[in-house]
């Protein structure tokens, strides 16, 4: 079995491009995950369009490509009107939704092919485009055990849990993990505090060989940002200890955040799980990256 | 010399000059090449000047940096340029590579980036 995770978009809310991001990057979210011979894809954010031109300069025919989104905010879709695969006509793509028979992303992925928005209408694209339905209990798709977590953000978002042959991976993004604390107070005014993750949401990441996590604030900033669905990275760092996860990738890097921040962002997120005792290896996700797990 | 009558200002002609400039066929051989500073394992402290599109590391003696570390593989890792920048590709090592202590398949290469595989230790260190 081999699985393979590349980064190709880790930003949030705007893409960033410039000197000051290029080493943590500037696209927008979006995560490939390569199980085995299928394709799964994390978010459609602005990264998704160069994983588009990779996949076509494989001149790979028949394409099936499994597309999960957390959400429909700009950031995770506008990649997809750029997606090359989805213009040919001997690919597929499966759109999952969760819930029973809501198609929310499906429509807003045509919606914002509408010709006020862009010049291609949805209709044209040649692929193959059909919903699907993933409930909350776990699904096999392709032999792989996907499970969705609904998360605390502004309009829903959804985590997403992929297993196969005992090794797992949480896509966690655009969470606003601080506002679901059981400890909320006591850990705004005390930031020492480890604070404490619900339960249920712990169990979901539980023992992930990669969490993909949310870390957009420090906690300094946090208070300023509060309702706006995002988590403090040390809150990420505490999410990861509490499940015993092997790695943990803080995702999501603010617009405004230039590499060397992000890169003190991950110094302190790394010493604050030594502190509690775990070997949790944390790192800032990056463009480009690949891991094979 | 004096202007003809009619004829144009040639310093408005301008763009035709910066987009020579920015395209000059083989400025990648004078400028400053991207190095591989080994500060740890067999022979270090030295310098592995990167000049070539793909560069193999490994401790055969065929590849293009040779290092004789019992603790890497014969072909390591792979070094590939795209435009300016230089990308890092696990061979199917036996020990992995490590870039900035995260086990990683492959990697972008940014300054002050710190490479490990086995017990050889490089800085990559960026190109002008």
């Amino acid at each position: 079995m081999s699985i393979f995770v590349r980064f190709w978009g880790t930003r949030g809310s705007i893409p960033t491009p410039g000197h000051k991001t290029r080493t943590f990057g500037g696209n927008t979210s979006c995560v490939e995950l390569r199980i085995d011979e299928s394709l799964f894809i994390c978010d459609g954010g602005t990264g998704l369009r160069e994983l588009g031109v990779e996949l076509g300069s494989k001149n790979q025919q028949g394409l099936e490509v499994h597309m999960f989104f957390s959400h429909t905010h700009w950031d995770h879709i506008q990649g997809f009107p750029f997606f090359l695969p989805a213009y040919a006509k001997q690919n597929s793509l499966i759109v999952y939704d969760v819930g029973k028979d809501d198609d929310r992303v499906h429509r807003l992925l045509k919606g914002q092919m509408q010709t006020d928005y862009f010049p291609v209408n949805f209709s044209e694209l040649g692929a193959k485009i059909r919903s699907a339905f993933l409930q909350f209990e776990p699904q096999l798709i392709d032999g792989v055990r996907v499970a969705a977590f609904e998360q605390a953000h502004p309009g829903r978002s959804f985590a997403y849990s992929f297993e196969k042959n005992g090794t797992k991976i949480v896509y966690a993004t655009d969470n606003e993990l601080d506002a679901t604390l059981l400890n909320r107070d006591e850990s705004l005014r005390d930031r020492r505090l480890l604070r404490q993750i619900p339960e249920a949401f712990v169990r979901f990441v539980a023992g992930a060989d990669l969490l993909i996590a949310d870390g957009q604030y420090t906690d300094e900033e946090y208070p300023g940002k509060v309702g706006w669905g995002h988590a403090r990275a040390k809150t990420a760092v505490d999410l990861a200890v509490q499940a015993k996860v092997k790695q943990c990738a803080i995702f999501h890097h603010d617009p405004m955040h230039a590499d060397e921040l992000v890169d003190h962002m991950i110094q302190d997120c790394r010493e604050r799980a030594a502190e509690f005792g775990s070997d949790v290896l944390i790192f800032g996700a990056r463009e480009g990256l690949t891991l094979k797990l | 010399m004096p202007k003809s009558p009619g004829e144009k200002d040639r310093t408005l002609d301008a763009p035709t000059v910066i987009g020579a400039a920015r395209v000059q066929p083989g400025a990648r051989q004078t400028a400053k090449p991207s190095v591989l500073q080994q500060i740890g394992g067999p022979g270090a402290p030295r310098d592995h000047r990167l000049d070539l599109d793909e560069m193999i590391v490994g401790r055969s003696v065929q590849v293009h940096i040779s290092i004789d570390s019992g603790l890497i593989s014969r072909r390591h890792i792979m070094l590939r340029r795209s435009g300016p920048e230089y990308a890092c590709e696990d061979l199917d090592s036996s020990n992995g590579m490590y870039l900035n202590g995260v086990k990683v398949h492959s990697a972008t290469l940014r300054e002050g980036d710190t490479l490990q595989i086995g017990d050889v230790v490089f800085v990559f260190r960026e190109g002008r």
